[in-house]
């Protein structure tokens, strides 16, 4: 099905490959599976926030018909081997070190918490079975907040950390804290918190699992966003040698930060199949995707800022508290992050920064979307703020603060390079797009006749990649790897280890390789999916654009050269006379000459030709982010706020995005308009909330509340490309900007429309009742 | 076990179910049609929505033997040969789906809807895939998909 007759694919909103198939019910996710034999799990959960168990009574479960086993805490951990997180392991928090098994044995440590592990002839017997499972608790007093975590006394959660503070209090100081602050005309204080939400795929995790004892091969399917972490996982935790481990995925229904690697869940199914002999499937429901997945954000922040009487952001001294949850997954490296890009694209030459990450009865902290978005959130909100105290124009004062563009770069408080990036630029153009003094005109008849109006700005940067460092050590992300192939039937084929999980990888990589190689776009084929086949990858932090989409440029580079050079003995021409054209090979000038590909590619393999031709049309390619450079943008928000009830309508909304050159406009726009959409979900809907007794409040759809097609308006979005800094890739990630900066863009906005009632806002949840609360304490205050 | 008659995608199935078997579930296990999604079990996020003599439900909140007798449409039937109807074909140029899990349940609210209202503007589309939740786009593109698919019909 040719599709377009563009002159090249990459820039062009080509149609997705994935799409017949997702559009047809053929996709194939986890849930879709269905091997022999297969058995299905079900997890008995605590319904206690923190309790020791005293014994757990599988008896009368064990007795139902149907049900072929159950697995408490303590036959899990005969089979397999505790510690930390294997992502946790894998990329090196800071703080004591928390080990834990699969499955709760001596403590249940949030509500949620999985205890025993049912495994039936079906899914409902699996549930008839959990049913049947008896567990003795004796309470244990929750430590249900931040507040009780720092508190000396709480009861730990961890005995071998003896106290609830997991990543140890640091402070760092960049530039000069103390005379920046000593010597500024003001210093303003906040308290700024941001709530705990969560990712909430619509498909929930899950998996299927078979071992087969004669070979003593583990084979998972996964949903996840790489299946060789998920394998270093499955092999750490089960002791399984890494290359009998074999990990496959299809499609994947959606992620957000929530699938990396492998959960307890996920492997205590796989050493329950192990431990029954037959395949054994898990797909949570979404009551258990809501309670126990994971959530993210819960910070709060501290904040002083030193400001100039004419509106300069001098410094910022911020003391951060994470509650990371239960289970330490990544929350002790989030910190870090934030700390690195706190100064955003503004110029401040001081920052003071302190964190302290603890231990909760709530559910584990999982990377969701941008995990450090908070750095944007309270520098866009504490700019707002500072504005409002000088009488100046947010778009003023952002101007006013934004680092110039110089050469050599402007370098961050905190180090980094500031090259090529564009926010004076999007935000002029976002500012001109909502024709700002037209709408300040129009906010001020409305407030006459009893309307609230506001508007919102914000900007960010994102690391996707980031700049290559100063010093030249290497690139920004690390590096990627990608093998190529020219298959057989003239095929080029790609085999990446980026995991997909709506980014349309099969359509964007595709692209690139295309042009690159000189093939339609239908004559690649991108493998994803299998660690047998695919080289290690992780889809995640807005990577694969720079960094898979140029391996992928360079691989295709390589490959065609290779392929060249076999050509140039066939055709008896010299390689470098020789070029790729609409998948015809051919001596440049001459289209007589040309040959399809495929017919290199069967000459190639048909074995007649002497052992130095090099006849393998194979190249493993691998790229370090080249130049690398930073991706970012501005966004400006218009909404209207019903001060009877509290509701929140978003009339306007506009992005002005720089991810530097695009593959596909539409796959972009779809990344950034999804990130808008969950950032307006965080701040008007979405809460993963708990009672002061660490019991979950909002475990299903009735009580975590989604954005739906009445919520989100249309979005408009203009493409700035930044002044490109690499020769051949520059590609950037623009996976999470989207949820960064859209709660700080609709937070500011409502302030702005409540600025008649003398709101200040410092939080980021503003469903209606707070919104009426907020009004009401400012008006009695 | 209860055993039903259904017609799904125009093929008549006779199957013996347990009574609290859900359509969604019957529908994928016992059918093999996976096209069928299900994203919450308690009828908010509309994944699992199929067509039951010519309405659009929830198939994870209605019981197999609820349907014992009726015709049933999935998104596997409407697409028999493999080709796209004119919907799929509209939200495929349209870039409408991300990952794919909300897909086939609003692929099966809209048909339903544009065929009682063929004119229905973008504001009423909304109104009607509002009952579905996609996580991954923001719902622009969906809605410009369905836009699309009713301009074409009309053309047609």
């Amino acid at each position: 099905m040719a599709q377009i007759a563009a002159e090249r694919y990459t820039g062009a909103s080509v149609k997705r490959a994935e799409d017949p198939r997702i559009l047809t019910g053929a996709g194939r996710y986890v849930g879709d599976i269905k091997l022999p034999g297969m058995l299905h799990a079900a997890f008995v959960r605590s319904p206690l926030a923190h309790g020791r168990v005293l014994a757990v009574d599988a008896s009368a479960a064990r007795a139902l018909p149907g049900v072929v086993a159950v697995l408490t805490g303590a036959d899990l951990e005969e089979m397999t081997i505790p510690g930390q997180d294997p992502l946790l392991a894998m990329m090196g928090g800071d703080g004591p070190v928390a080990e834990y098994t699969l499955l709760a044995t001596d403590k249940v440590r949030f509500v949620g918490d999985p205890v025993a592990l049912v495994v039936a002839e079906s899914r409902y017997l699996a549930e008839d079975g959990c049913e049947l499972v008896e567990v003795d608790y004796e309470d244990l007093p929750p430590v249900a907040n931040a507040a009780s975590a720092l508190d000396a006394g709480s009861p730990p959660l961890f005995a071998s950390v003896g106290d609830n503070i997991i990543g140890p209090h640091k402070r760092s100081e960049f530039g000069d804290v103390a005379g920046t602050f000593a010597g500024a005309d003001r210093v303003a204080e906040f308290h700024i918190d941001v709530h705990r939400h969560q990712n909430v795929p619509m498909e929930g995790r899950g998996c299927v699992a078979s071992y087969e004892a004669g070979s003593g091969v583990m084979t998972v399917h996964a949903a996840t966003q790489s299946v060789h972490v998920t394998r270093m996982a499955v092999a750490t935790r089960l002791g399984i040698d890494r290359d009998k481990v074999r990990v496959l995925a299809g499609d994947i229904g959606g992620s957000f930060g929530l699938k990396i690697g492998a959960s307890r869940e996920e492997l205590a199914v796989a050493a329950a199949a192990r431990a029954v002999g037959r395949p054994v499937k898990w797909v949570e429901d979404r009551s258990e995707n809501l309670t126990a997945s994971g959530h993210a954000r819960e910070e709060s922040f501290d904040v002083r800022a030193a400001v100039s009487d004419d509106g300069d952001l001098l410094g910022l001294d911020v003391r951060m508290v994470i509650d990371t949850g239960a289970y330490p997954v990544m929350g002790t490296m989030v910190p870090g992050i934030i700390e690195a890009m706190l100064p955003g694209p503004y110029k401040l030459t001081a920052l003071g920064f302190e964190s302290t990450a603890v231990t909760t009865n709530k559910a584990s902290y999982v990377a969701y979307r941008g995990p450090w978005a908070s750095e944007t959130f309270v520098r866009e909100r504490v700019l707002d703020l500072v504005a409002k105290d000088l009488g100046l124009d947010p778009l003023e004062i952002r101007l006013r603060n934004v680092a110039p563009s110089t050469r050599p770069p402007f370098l961050m408080v905190t180090g980094r390079p500031l090259i090529g990036v564009t926010t004076r630029e999007s935000l002029e153009r976002v500012a001109e797009l909502v024709d700002l003094p037209a709408f300040r005109r129009r906010q001020a008849e409305a407030r006459v006749q009893g309307r609230y109006l506001g508007i919102g700005l914000a900007t960010f940067i994102e690391a996707a990649p980031g700049p290559r460092s100063a010093e030249g050590s290497g690139g920004p992300m690390g590096m990627e790897y990608m093998r190529l192939r020219l298959a057989e039937d003239g095929v080029v084929t790609l085999f990446t280890g980026q995991m997909p999980h709506g980014q349309g990888h099969q359509t964007t990589l595709a692209q690139i390789a295309a042009d690159e190689f000189g093939v339609p776009f239908e004559q690649v084929r991108v493998v994803i999916g299998d660690t047998d086949v695919v080289p290690f990858g992780l889809t995640g932090g807005s990577r694969s654009a720079t960094m898979t989409g140029g391996v992928a440029l360079h691989g295709a580079r390589q490959l065609k050269a290779k392929v060249l050079d076999f050509a140039a003995l066939l055709m008896e021409a010299s390689a470098l006379d020789l070029e790729i054209t609409d998948g015809q090979v051919l001596v440049r000038g001459d289209p007589d000459s040309a040959i399809p590909v495929e017919e290199v590619a069967r000459q190639a393999a048909s074995g007649h030709f002497d052992a130095d031709a090099d006849t393998n049309l194979e190249v493993e390619a691998s790229f370090d982010g080249g130049e690398g450079g930073w991706s970012g943008g501005s966004h400006c928000a218009i909404v209207e706020v019903d001060v009877e009830t509290g509701l929140v309508k978003v009339e306007r909304y506009v992005a002005a995005e720089d991810c530097g050159a695009l593959i596909n406009p539409a796959v972009v726009e779809g990344q950034i308009r999804g990130g808008i959409a969950q950032g307006i979900g965080a701040v008007l809907l979405e809460r993963s909330a708990y009672d002061s007794g660490g019991n979950y409040q909002s475990a299903t759809f009735m009580d975590y509340l989604l954005p739906t097609a009445c919520d989100v308006p249309r979005i408009e979005i203009e493409h700035l490309e930044t002044v490109p800094l690499d020769a051949d890739v520059n590609f950037r990630g623009v996976g999470e900007g989207g949820l960064i900066v859209a709660p700080p863009t609709l937070v500011n906005a409502i302030e702005d429309a409540l600025t008649p009632f003398g709101v200040r806002i410092y939080e980021q949840h503003l469903p209606p009742a707070r919104i009426l609360e907020l009004i009401a304490a400012a008006q009695s205050g | 076990m209860v055993d039903i008659t259904v017609r799904v995608n125009g093929a008549t199935h006779t199957n013996s179910v347990e009574a609290r078997t859900t359509l969604s579930d019957f529908l994928r296990d016992d059918l093999d049609l996976t096209g069928t999604h299900v994203g919450c079990e308690h009828g908010v996020c509309g994944a699992c929505t199929v067509i039951v003599d010519g309405r659009a439900v929830r198939s994870c909140l209605m019981l197999a033997v609820q349907a014992a007798g009726s015709e049933v449409t999935t998104v596997e039937g409407l697409a028999p040969d493999g080709s796209l109807g004119t919907l799929q074909q509209a939200m495929w140029d349209s870039h409408s789906f991300q990952c794919g899990f909300c897909t086939p349940g609003f692929i099966m609210q809209a048909t339903a809807f544009l065929s009682a209202h063929p004119d229905a503007g973008e504001q009423e589309i909304r109104e009607a895939l509002s009952g579905n939740i996609c996580r991954c786009t923001g719902y622009q593109s969906i809605i410009d998909g369905v836009l699309l698919a009713a301009r074409r019909s009309h053309t047609d």
